[in-house]
């Protein structure tokens, strides 16, 4: 079903597509085990668009847009299997605008300059964001972290945003690549992109302060990134599926299109439900949330579908492309790839629910 | 019906209807916070032919003195509508009805048979398709939309009890009965297209979030009782079903919007049929899981957190992948009417 989007939402979203049209899977093959994975001039291209100060308010120079103008953003640059973390250096500069004063980072990460991408998770699974096991101690001005973060997609970052406990809670906070006792060590993933362990030993940081309709940065931040990321496996999925009815369409069998076979039409039919449900559910979520101030349980719930969703859907496409969809070089396996990374990011769709369960309230 | 004419009293029994025709014209989300309230108490189904399939549709397609008569007492719930579609030889293959309407100077002689009518033994009057032209090639362009008084001569109505108990359903026998040439809604033989547009309607109809919102409660409700809640693999379920719940309601909105901005429900409304319906059957699979030994009980059962009706809703569910055209057949549409998949 088609979006009900303005006419300046309509245009934002061509310019995304159109910026994707000169990414894709080849220019994604090219970056695979490549340091950084993704081209910084393109990264750049998207801070010249806006792109990346999408949420950050017009008075710091951002565009001040929505959840809606983001997920669109997203959608796109998943689509076209987008090499740079443009969502996650949005969702950053986002935090990074967020106080009275902007962080001094958040022009660099606006333009392009510099990224920044959140570091919260702490373990494969169970992990609770507003309990990280990371300290933070000391005073504002001098806060000292000391813990370990996980699966953070540290490529060519410069700076993270790192959640920890302190006297007050979940706590945000900055801290650069190269603060004394900040530590990377990094893991090849098959996406073809690495993912990183942060080390920190009592490593300097600034606190991040909460927005004011958040009720706290930690919470505001994980729900932005759940949201993210749900958008950006949107745009997976649909294109995986774009390209596999293509081949339907296409590819002849006992004589017929397969096609226009019952048993693959009904599969293509599952597919596409299954897309058109995660997509309603993503994009009401952003046409009725603030930002800053995501219902909690929304945007699980979002992730969840998204992230179980893009799984099914990527290895249904696989198996519809029959042989040619195992070969490393038919593009569809890099969808199934990419739904993997993201699936995993910040919580499965197993780990949402575990938490959805509680913050729903359900067993009540 | 006592509760349809205390929403009729109070004026909010069509919420979703304009205001020129005794509705509320309430915006989306006025309809939404209204289907989760009815959920949330626990409200009892109302008929919903009238209301949401021929009521819309005369709307649309009616003359001015077919809606003078009819809208009125659907608002009232004075007077209870069936939709005549099936047929015994035209179930899914809809198109090959053929309960003949032969037009006699100025009355149609209705002879067939309908089958799987719901209500059709409260009803009053049916919305039905009758073939026109038996010769019409494509066999869709014969079938002409005829609203008929059930209690005419000539009808004979018998009841068909489903495994759900109850008699939800009946076949409807007509022997040469007399209806009124002005009882055409549309044009001569073009009835297909006004059902077409009706189907759109009813899928969208019969997928309102609002069923789906009272399983869950329902299986809250079972599973707090028999202690299966503590579980953390029926947790895990509980929220996936959970999940989906909120997707549907996204897709119901979603869907509502775009028919409030002028866009007819068309083929793409089987989306949300289809996963409404199989939503629902899989919540009430999830029921009697959480019901346990309790799953066959036929009355409801009686727990500390309240009473709740098991084995019942979960037969009822059984149908919502059959009727208003089976899974299959709307996955047939969308291939090739959405996606586009050669034939």
């Amino acid at each position: 079903m088609d979006l009900h989007l303005t006419s300046e939402q309509t245009l934002l979203r061509d310019s995304a597509a159109k910026f994707v049209a000169a990414a894709g899977p080849k220019i994604s093959r090219e970056f695979r085990e490549h340091d950084p994975s993704f081209a910084p001039a393109r990264l750049r291209q998207a801070g010249d668009l806006g792109w990346l100060g999408i949420l950050v308010p017009g008075s710091m120079d951002g565009l001040g847009l929505g959840l809606t103008e983001l997920a669109l953003v997203l959608e796109q640059t998943g689509r076209g299997l987008v090499c740079e973390p443009i969502g996650l250096a949005a969702i950053s500069a986002a935090a990074l605008g967020q106080g009275r004063t902007p962080h001094p980072m958040l022009e660099r990460v606006m333009t392009g300059a510099a990224l920044v991408v959140p570091a919260l998770q702490e373990s494969a699974h169970g992990d609770e964001p507003l309990e990280p096991r990371t300290q933070v101690a000391g005073q504002d001005g001098a806060l000292r972290l000391t813990g370990r973060k996980m699966f953070v997609c540290a490529d060519g970052a410069d700076g993270f945003l790192v959640s920890a406990s302190g006297r007050d809670g979940p706590t945000l906070c900055y801290v650069a690549r190269d603060a004394p006792g900040c530590t990377l060590s990094t893991t090849q993933t098959v996406e073809g992109r690495k993912l990183a362990t942060l080390g920190l030993a009592d490593t300097p940081a600034d606190l991040i302060p909460a927005h004011s309709s958040s009720r706290n940065a930690v919470d505001a931040l994980h729900n932005l990134a759940l949201m993210a990321l749900s958008s950006e496996l949107l745009g997976v999925m649909e294109k995986a599926q774009e390209i596999t009815f293509d081949y339907l369409r296409l590819r002849k069998q006992f004589g017929k299109l397969i096609g226009s076979f019952q048993a693959l039409q009904h599969q293509a039919v599952n597919i596409y439900i299954r897309i058109e449900a995660a997509r309603s559910l993503v994009f009401q979520i952003a046409a009725n949330n603030d930002p800053y101030r995501i219902d909690p349980a929304l945007a699980i719930a979002a992730k969840a579908k998204a992230s179980e969703e893009a799984l099914v859907v990527t290895q249904a496409c696989i198996q519809l492309h029959g042989a040619i969809g195992f070969t490393d070089e038919h593009d569809i396996g890099l969808y199934l790839k990419r739904a993997m990374l993201l699936s995993s990011l910040f919580g499965n769709a197993a780990a949402q629910r575990r938490r959805y369960v509680a913050i729903a309230d359900l067993t009540a | 019906m006592p509760w349809y004419h205390t929403l009729s009293r109070k004026g909010w029994i069509a919420p979703h209807w304009p205001k020129q025709y005794g509705g509320m014209g309430a915006t989306l989300n006025e309809q939404i916070i209204m289907t989760e309230e009815l959920a949330r108490v626990g409200a009892p189904h109302l008929p919903v032919q009238g209301l949401n399939h021929i009521g819309p549709i005369l709307m649309e397609f009616a003359t001015d003195a077919q809606k003078a008569q009819h809208l009125p007492p659907i608002i009232a719930g004075t007077v209870i509508w069936a939709q005549g579609y099936s047929e015994p030889g035209a179930g899914s293959d809809l198109a090959s009805l053929s309960t003949r309407a032969t037009l006699d100077g100025d009355q149609f002689v209705v002879r067939g048979q309908k089958i799987w009518t719901t209500w059709a033994h409260h009803s009053d009057w049916m919305f039905a398709l009758v073939r026109t032209d038996p010769q019409a090639q494509p066999r869709q362009a014969g079938i002409s939309f005829l609203l008929i008084d059930l209690h005419s001569p000539g009808i004979r109505i018998r009841p068909i009890k489903t495994i759900a108990g109850d008699d939800e359903f009946s076949e409807v026998f007509f022997d040469d009965v007399i209806v009124p040439a002005e009882n055409l809604v549309g044009k001569l033989h073009d009835g297909w297209r006004i059902a077409n547009a009706l189907l759109g309607h009813e899928r969208l109809g019969t997928s309102n979030p609002q069923f789906a919102l009272m399983a869950i409660e329902r299986i809250k409700t079972m599973a707090r009782a028999s202690g299966i809640m503590a579980d953390p693999a029926f947790q895990d379920r509980l929220a996936a079903a959970s999940i989906n719940v909120t997707a549907l309601s996204a897709l119901f909105s979603h869907a509502v919007e775009l028919t409030n901005n002028g866009q007819s429900p068309g083929p793409e409304s089987s989306v949300i049929k289809i996963f409404a319906s199989e939503l629902l059957q899989a919540l009430n699979e999830l029921l009697i899981e959480a019901a346990g030994g309790h799953a066959t009980t036929e009355k409801p059962i009686a727990t500390d957190f309240g009473e709740v009706d098991v084995a019942t809703p979960f037969l009822q569910a059984r149908r919502v992948t059959i009727y208003g055209g089976s899974s299959e057949i709307q996955r047939n549409v969308l291939a090739r009417r959405v996606l586009n998949l050669p034939n």
